[in-house]
């Protein structure tokens, strides 16, 4: 059970460092997260199955990732429609580009060799085989995580982080702040792409509803991970996010092992949800009284 | 230099609460000189540092840079070569990044912004430097968030960030306003210093009369769009704050308040 | 609040973390899609087919019934827990659910069952030959589309054109669209079909489609089947009849339906699932079925108003179902 947790709490802790980046850095509420999850998987599902290897479509899917945050930016960005909305356009228009995509709505990936199930996982020695699909994960997880952390640190990334804190410093040291939030969130949906992409491939299958929910487990996490952890200053807030994820799927794997109502589970999520979020306004306010 | 000429500027045109701030307002800033703005709440004078900027656009004019036609281009364009401060000393900082990110960014400007590391270790002896003569302790904080600064530590934080690249015009509006009485001595030596020693050309919109009096070398007092007072050179320094106080009263008095 | 929340987050992972307690009755995980009256029936009747065979709930046999509430995330983690909780066999109700657990168990020796898979084939849990590409198999519920167009050549000899509403995310439409698209021909039909992405788009999408045939055929679409009531509200004011694809939708007022059974698609599935558990036969070893008889319900009352007559032939099957209320 533990192996599942980490498996699936890490393929969707991916996601939740985008949504770290559009809700915790850019403060944009970034619905395109729901379509650019299965975009990701099913740019992954349908090159796989055209015979390219599967590492190489988690490139192409993060590349279509950053497109579906490119055409969100510049909707809110040069059409100067509000964040919220531009996120609910681009969402539902991917949903078509999705579909088409993958040429229908179920796409399996069973026949053929998939990032967790080939020759050199075969290959593995017996002790490490169990663990092969959590340490593929897990190495997909970490090189996202540093490579985000690298980022935040370098120029380009601390724009990135200013234009979220206050946006006039951003303009007052003649760089555009349009720009620096399109890059924020073609990063972000990048990742999340990603995330849907390893999911994907671990699934086996896309599907066009896997997206359903997505920004709300990401955000669960994201709050999660940051408040929990927050007292621990030596934790990078890329590793609370990671965290959060994991925790967030243990709770999910809690409320199957109660055997919980089916009709209840959303608004157990729901209400789960609702708690954090009233948990992590009481913290910010004694933050705030700190300042 | 800066030169406004003919600005027209239109509030909420077409509805009930249109009001006009400025009909065919023209005003010159001469090259290293350094201008104070005094005038009640509502006399354009934030507006016109506003339109300088390129914060809020113009009904009508033209905005003119050493000469040269600036009234389209785009505001961050334009702080290529601004320095702004704001009155509130949040606005010109990120509190959630520490002092050295703050100071690194800031550093950068006019260069790019790619993928190289954010801040550089051999600048920071040289940010130590800079910040140990202000006595706010600020040298020995340097790993600290913003956030966690005082409103005086912060504001004088925002002045240095505006002014560490080379630049030529240096925008404050109201920027020692919001902080205490001594604060805004310090903030206020340390602005003279930095104009004085980078030949900044200046606008600096201010409440208080002693400053607008005791720094700079031209006065300007706006009301209700208009330049009612405006001097310079040895005039200015003859300006005492009671002539000032006194022109402003009776500004007051005649709207009624 | 904080401390509390900190501790149930820990006990959650603590408990997850407990493997689940074996006893000597069998343990049989059952994931479902989603929350639908037909998957309902499948459950049920999958349970009566293990007891027609001798696996009694609660006396030699245990079910841990799970609905992955249409997540295809919590489908994985139903399908990982049922793995990693050793149980002795996996049932999955519809296409993405048997998906996940064929994607857990697959390596794991644990067999999987499915039912209400439309087409195993276009899943890839079962190969093009028939044949089962691990142990896993199961029963398809693949619309009788042939009996269903003879029985729309029987009540309207003088149609050509059947219209078709579908919903373009859905991948049992997809398989059974493909399926009328290629067998109607044959009984002398046309198949006009408009796609829709939601429910909202049904009275647009009916407009246009209406005028351009003679009589309208449901396929298992949830979006469509949910909006029954407006679809049929339209079609008796264009005067063209709507044909069923389940018992409930005559019930609702299509006019008959060559149907299958949900609950006697269960039995059958339970009752393979008792052969693998007896040792009679490996997953692998057993094809997947399609149900092979298919029921006419008819609605007498719809029948009336469109002033259609069931044949001689046809009427001693046919069993007569009335409105709901």
């Amino acid at each position: 059970m533990l192996l599942s947790i980490l498996e699936q709490g890490l393929i969707y802790g991916i996601l939740a460092l985008g949504l770290l980046i559009t809700y915790r850095i850019l403060d944009f509420p970034d619905l395109t997260v729901d379509s650019s999850f299965p975009l990701g998987a099913a740019v992954s599902a349908v090159l796989t199955l055209a015979g390219m290897p599967p590492v190489l479509t988690l490139l192409c899917a993060i590349l279509s990732g950053a497109l579906a945050g490119l055409i969100t930016g510049l909707i809110h960005v040069k059409c100067h429609v509000r964040d919220l909305l531009s996120g609910i356009i681009t969402m539902t228009g991917l949903y078509s580009v999705n579909l088409n995509i993958a040429g229908k709505a179920n796409v399996p990936l069973f026949s053929g060799d998939t990032l967790f199930k080939n020759a050199f996982t075969k290959s593995l020695p017996d002790f490490l085989r169990p663990y092969s699909t959590l340490l593929i994960i897990l190495l997909i997880a970490l090189c996202a995580k540093l490579a985000l952390d690298w980022f935040l640190s370098t120029k380009a990334g601390f724009l990135l982080r200013a234009v979220g804190d206050n946006p006039a410093v951003v303009t007052t040291l003649a760089q555009d702040q349009g720009r620096v939030k399109i890059l924020g969130l073609m990063i972000a949906n990048a990742l999340v792409a990603l995330a849907g992409a390893v999911m994907a491939q671990q699934q086996r299958f896309f599907e066009i509803s896997m997206g359903t929910g997505a920004m709300v487990i990401g955000l669960a996490s994201v709050i999660i991970g940051t408040n929990l952890f927050h007292r621990f200053s030596f934790l990078r807030s890329t590793t609370m996010a990671l965290i959060g994820s994991i925790l967030y799927k243990a709770c999910v794997a809690l409320a199957l092992q109660i055997g919980l109502d089916a009709s209840f589970m959303k608004l157990v999520t729901a209400v789960l949800f609702l708690i954090i979020l009233v948990s992590s306004q009481f913290t910010r306010k004694k933050v705030h009284i700190r300042v | 230099m800066f030169e406004l000429r003919h600005i027209d500027k239109v509030y909420n045109p077409g509805t009930v609460h249109e009001t006009c701030l400025f009909r065919d307002f023209s005003l010159r800033i001469q090259t290293h000189s350094f201008v104070s703005v005094v005038g009640s709440n509502g006399s354009g004078k934030t507006s016109l540092l506003n339109i300088l900027c390129g914060s809020i656009p113009v009904d009508g004019g033209t905005i003119l840079m050493d000469g040269r036609d600036i009234t389209q281009m785009r505001e961050f364009r334009r702080y290529a070569r601004i320095g702004r401060v704001y009155q509130n000393p949040a606005m010109g900082t990120c509190g959630s990044m520490t002092i050295l990110e703050n100071l690194s960014m800031a550093d950068n400007k006019g260069k790019r912004y790619g993928l190289t590391a954010g801040t550089n270790r051999r600048r920071m002896e040289d940010y130590r430097a800079m910040l140990a003569p202000l006595g706010l302790g600020l040298e020995d904080k340097l790993g600290v968030q913003v956030a966690a600064l005082s409103g005086g530590q912060r504001q004088t934080l925002a002045l240095l960030m505006a002014t560490m690249t080379p630049l030529d015009f240096l925008i404050l509006d109201e920027h020692t306003a919001a902080l205490d009485p001594k604060t805004a001595e310090i903030v206020m030596l340390l602005t003279d210093r930095i104009v004085r020693e980078k030949k900044l050309t200046t606008l600096m919109v201010t409440h208080n009369l002693r400053h607008a009096v005791a720094y700079g070398d031209r006065i300007i007092m706006m009301h209700e769009g208009h330049v009612v007072l405006d001097k310079a050179g040895e005039e200015k320094k003859q300006l005492q704050v009671e002539d000032l106080l006194g022109l402003f009263n009776s500004i007051s008095i005649e709207c009624g308040n | 609040m904080k401390k509390l929340f900190s501790m149930i987050l820990s006990l959650a992972l603590v408990l997850a973390l407990c493997p689940t307690a074996m006893a000597d009755t069998l343990h049989i995980g059952i994931s479902q899609f989603a929350v639908h009256g037909s998957l309902d029936n499948c459950v049920q009747g999958f349970k009566e087919g293990l007891a027609e065979e001798g696996f009694v709930e609660g006396e030699n046999i245990v079910f841990d019934l799970q609905n992955a509430n249409a997540d295809t995330g919590i489908a994985a983690q139903i399908a990982d827990r049922f793995v990693n909780g050793h149980y002795d066999l996996i049932c999955a109700v519809a296409t993405p659910v048997a998906m996940s657990c064929f994607n857990a168990a697959q390596d794991r020796e644990i067999p999987v069952i499915y039912t209400a898979v439309s087409d195993p084939v276009a899943a890839q849990l079962a190969n093009a030959d028939g044949s089962n590409p691990g142990e896993v198999t199961g029963t398809s519920d693949a619309l009788p589309v042939e009996a269903q167009l003879k029985l729309i050549r029987a009540l309207q000899p003088d149609a050509t054109r059947i219209g078709i509403l579908h919903t373009t995310s859905e991948t049992n439409s997809d398989s059974s669209l493909a399926t009328y698209q290629a067998l109607a021909p044959e009984y002398g039909f046309t198949i006009v079909d408009k796609g829709i992405s939601t429910g909202a788009d049904i009275p647009l999408a009916l407009e246009a489609l209406l005028p351009q045939v003679d009589c309208t055929t449901n396929l298992t679409d949830n979006t469509v089947v949910q909006s029954l009531p407006l679809v049929l509200e339209m079609s008796a004011e264009a005067g063209k009849p709507v044909y069923g694809s389940e018992i409930e939708q005559v019930r609702l007022g299509c006019v008959a339906s060559e149907g299958i059974e949900y609950l006697e698609l269960g039995r059958q599935t339970g009752r393979m699932a008792a052969r693998v558990l007896k040792g009679e036969a490996k997953a692998s070893e057993i094809p997947f079925e399609i149900i092979s008889n298919s029921y006419l319900y008819i609605n007498e009352e719809a029948l009336a108003q469109y002033g259609l007559s069931v044949p001689e032939a046809l009427v001693s099957r046919a069993i007569s179902v009335t409105m709901d209320e």
